[in-house]
């Protein structure tokens, strides 16, 4: 199809759809006037069964972890995707940039370096950050937050180490043999902990940890477990992600910087 | 409560993430080694899973939460014999795809069978579970997989374009899932399937309308019905051969699975009184997906292309079966599941070989080149005629059981369908083994030449001389199995009783929801003779035989008046399937929107 005409059909389409859209929204409830047994029952018994203040994350973790379990390796299966797509790219833009080496380490085509003013801010807030990120990770059954949160939260300190431009440095903690164990094992102390449940207690991600007083860090068994798990699976997932689409201009880079 | 249930999900899961962690640490042996028998240990417990729910369905509530008074507060898998059967059948074509890669491919990695496991354990929950969230979190695990196995060979470009067009086809094919799921919970403030049918009741409104035609066809993305299917060309051609296979086999099929599963657990009751306006939309876009798919197939000169058409138009004759809505035509869409998958998956792979030795697809530069090898010959010979449902074959006792359902409702004509599809893609395939493996025919074939076409870069390093055995024995392997599963006195009576159970949508709900045992009913004996059946698969297989050999000989017309209107035609269908996604896009908006109006429109006028 020409453009014109795309869009055109395409509009037409739309429009369409969105009567259909509408004709089904119309059916629902009015604001307010949420008809659900499920919000209502959870509301009333998560707290008291499963000593967590967050029933959001009651239900994530506990009521539908499995859901969460899958989406967790939706993120862990888009990031060996990604790792699997950017493969070979890499290896060909190696063997280009060694001819293009010269050129790579004239002056103009290096990227300048941050100002000072970048380093200190970027710099000082790592250290904060990772305070955060573990802080949302660990008190998920307590407040809004969690491991997919937290997880981002700390994927964002070596970035701005990468800001900062300490090239070393990000090379350093982001070891790739070491972000992709943590990953994995991320992942699979979720796996881990619906096998517990499902050894000692008949079902698949059925708690067995000690569920604590209600309203401390403790608390909430499995579902705090399953928080920590989530957070370095997240926060390694991100960093992985980062390091694949940052390693081709880290490979230039740190060749102008010698 | 079962404890075998999760375990097709989170054995294959765990597996990967080991895999993972140890990338740097393993070698390529050790690794397929660990995947083949995770595969294989997964497969068996779906075997006995399937078993067990031959019995009863088998019941699992994650976390422990099992429903009380009626409402589900956690997720549960509920295994019947049809979901667990499908689980079984994605382990069997795993295993193939990973034996057939053994060989294959220069750049496998730890990280391909990393994500061949992933899809395994996607497939497996999709096929298993009783919770329609859950069955939207297992759809984009399995994509989220999908994706990047379709863009696995990274160094061509078609590779990613391809991987793109099916990536963002089905990402809204999803986003369409998500918003029907939406509406339901809505309404009813359920995820569970048993609990959102029963609130629903029978109960027919704009709202349940609209779920169901999202529901259905985002799901019809991924199952490839027209016109939602333009991905799958594209992506099969790229696809490396291994995927294909699982693409093609069940990634598919799933899609119809899904919507045959939502249909009989939560839409059948407001629909109750409307069957026929939802039969006439079924019936008709089935009817159209099988056309456009066998048109498209017989005019393609790139053999996993061609494949892939014939795929759409076999998808287009599972969408039939499905809007049959009757228990004898979804036993045959299972059982057509089963054989088409077979004999798909060996056309494949027979393609990764053709692929392996000559570092080509194209059916016109292999022309005669693989005349001496004569096994390999024979199984794509006796897969096409297959895919032509022959008698003898698992895919006739499918075709019998649509026609036969489709005639208790008086809807006869859709045997055409079959005869066409099967004629045309059946032919086509013939076409091909004739000029590639017989020699058959011009190098320069005019008609054929007009497609596109595109190379296929090689997936291994040096086309070898003979062909390794662990490309050969799949192959061979799964056209047997099919022609072993066609020939099982009561195969077919099987299928039926757990079509009964699929069906019963009481039945599902007191199980799931109440725990309760519900009676299985085993089918009644088959009655109708299948003499008329015979004759006309029989029929189909002679007419694709001659179609292929008369397109191969001098007395094909391609300039006669007659033909003309039909080339212009396939001309014009061509043009649609122009790889642009945009153009994509725009046909899936207009296939809802008409989804949507048409089934408001039936219903109202009645």
């Amino acid at each position: 199809m020409k453009r014109r005409g795309r869009m055109i059909f395409f509009l037409l389409s739309a429009a369409v759809f969105a009567g259909v859209y509408l004709w089904g929204l119309k059916g629902l409830p009015a604001v307010g006037h949420y008809r659900g047994p499920y919000g209502d029952v959870l509301n009333q018994v998560a707290t008291y069964e499963r000593h967590v203040t967050d029933i959001v994350t009651a239900v994530n973790f506990d009521y539908r972890g499995f859901d969460t379990l899958g989406e967790e390796f939706i993120l862990f299966m888009s990031v060996v995707g990604g790792t699997v797509l950017l493969r070979r790219q890499r290896e060909e833009e190696k063997s280009e940039h060694k001819d293009q080496a010269l050129s790579d380490e004239s002056p103009e085509r290096q990227a300048p370096e941050p100002s000072d003013a970048t380093r200190v801010l970027t710099l000082g807030l790592v250290g904060p950050l990772v305070v955060f990120g573990l802080y949302i990770v660990a008190h998920g059954q307590l407040t809004p937050g969690g491991g997919f949160q937290g997880g981002v939260i700390l994927a964002t300190a070596p970035l701005l180490v990468y800001l900062a431009g300490d090239l070393k440095k990000f090379k350093q903690i982001t070891s790739h043999t070491l972000v992709e164990v943590a990953e994995a094992a991320g992942a699979g102390a979720y796996l881990a902990i619906g096998f517990a449940g499902l050894i000692l207690g008949g079902a698949y991600l059925r708690n067995v940890a000690a569920l604590g007083k209600t309203g401390m860090i403790n608390s909430g068994g499995t579902i705090a477990l399953i928080n920590l798990a989530t957070g370095l699976e997240v926060a390694a997932g991100f960093v992985l992600l980062l390091y694949a689409f940052l390693e081709q201009t880290l490979e230039i880079r740190l060749r102008g910087g010698k | 409560m079962s404890t075998l249930a999760p375990l097709p999900v989170v054995i294959p899961l765990s597996v990967a993430a080991i895999l993972s962690a140890l990338n740097k640490f393993v070698g390529r042996r050790l690794s397929e080694a660990l995947a083949i028998l995770t595969t294989i240990a997964t497969g068996l417990i779906c075997g006995e899973l399937l078993l067990q729910a031959r019995v009863q369905p088998v019941i699992h509530w994650f976390g422990g939460w099992t429903p009380r008074a009626g409402v589900a507060l956690g997720i549960s898998f509920v295994i019947d014999p049809i979901g667990a059967g499908a689980a079984v059948f994605t382990s069997l074509l795993v295993l193939a795809a990973l034996i057939f890669s053994l060989h294959y491919f220069d750049t496998v990695g730890t990280l391909f069978h990393v994500l061949m496991l992933g899809f395994l354990g996607a497939m497996c929950g999709f096929a298993l579970t009783g919770d329609l969230f859950n069955l939207f979190v297992f759809f984009e695990l399995m994509s989220a997989s999908a994706f990047a196995l379709c863009g696995y060979k990274v160094e061509e470009p078609e590779s990613m374009q391809g991987a793109l067009n099916f990536g963002i086809t089905n990402t809204v094919g999803a986003f369409l899932v998500l918003s029907g799921i939406g509406l339901l919970y809505g309404r009813t403030g359920a995820l569970n399937m048993a609990q959102i049918g029963r609130t629903l009741g029978g109960n027919l409104d704009g709202l349940v309308i609209t779920a169901f035609v999202f529901i259905m066809a985002g799901f019809f993305v991924k199952a490839a019905v027209f016109p939602f299917h333009f991905w799958l060309a594209d992506a099969h051609a790229v696809a490396p051969t291994p995927v294909c296979v699982l693409f093609s086999g069940i990634m598919v099929e799933l899609g119809i699975y899904a919507v045959l599963r939502v249909y009989w657990v939560i839409f059948d009751g407001p629909f109750a009184a409307h069957r026929w306006d939802v039969r006439a939309l079924l019936l008709a876009v089935g009817s159209i997906t099988a056309v456009v798919g066998a048109v498209m197939c017989f005019g393609q000169r790139h053999i996993k292309r061609l494949l892939a058409f014939s795929t759409v138009s076999h998808v287009g004759l599972l969408t039939i079966g499905f809007g049959v809505l009757k228990e004898d035509a979804l036993a045959g869409v299972a059982l057509y599941v089963l054989g088409h998958g077979l004999v798909k998956a060996a056309l494949f792979l027979v393609a990764g070989l053709l692929l392996h030795r000559f570092s080509s697809v194209d059916e016109l530069e292999l022309h005669g080149r693989a005349c001496r090898m004569h096994a390999t010959g024979v199984v794509f010979f006796a897969a096409a005629l297959g895919l032509a449902s022959m008698p003898g074959f698992a895919t006739f006792l499918g075709e019998s059981g649509i026609i036969d359902g489709a005639k208790g409702i008086g809807q006869g004509w859709v045997r055409a369908v079959f005869v066409i599809s099967g004629m045309l893609t059946a032919g086509a395939v013939l076409r091909v083994w004739g000029r590639v493996f017989r020699g058959m025919g011009k190098a320069d074939d005019a008609e054929t030449a007009s497609a596109k076409k595109i190379d296929e870069g090689r997936e291994t390093k040096a086309a070898s001389h003979g062909i390794p055995a662990a490309m050969f024995a799949p192959a061979a392997g799964l056209v047997l199995l099919a022609i072993a599963i066609g020939l099982t006195p009561g195969v077919k009576r099987a299928v039926r009783t757990a079509a009964i159970v699929m069906q019963d949508r009481t039945g599902y709900q007191a199980r799931v929801l109440e725990h309760a045992w519900i009676s299985v009913t085993p089918a009644e004996e088959e009655h109708t003779p299948i003499g008329k059946g015979l004759a006309w698969s029989f029929g189909t297989t002679a007419a694709a035989l001659a179609l292929a050999f008369l397109s191969l000989s001098p007395y094909w017309p391609t300039k006669h008046v007659l033909v003309r209107p039909v080339a212009k035609t396939v001309h014009l269908l061509r043009a649609i399937h122009s790889g642009h996604v945009g153009d994509y896009v725009a046909f899936l908006t207009f296939g809802v929107a008409a989804f949507g109006v048409v089934l408001a429109v039936l219903i109202h006028l009645r």
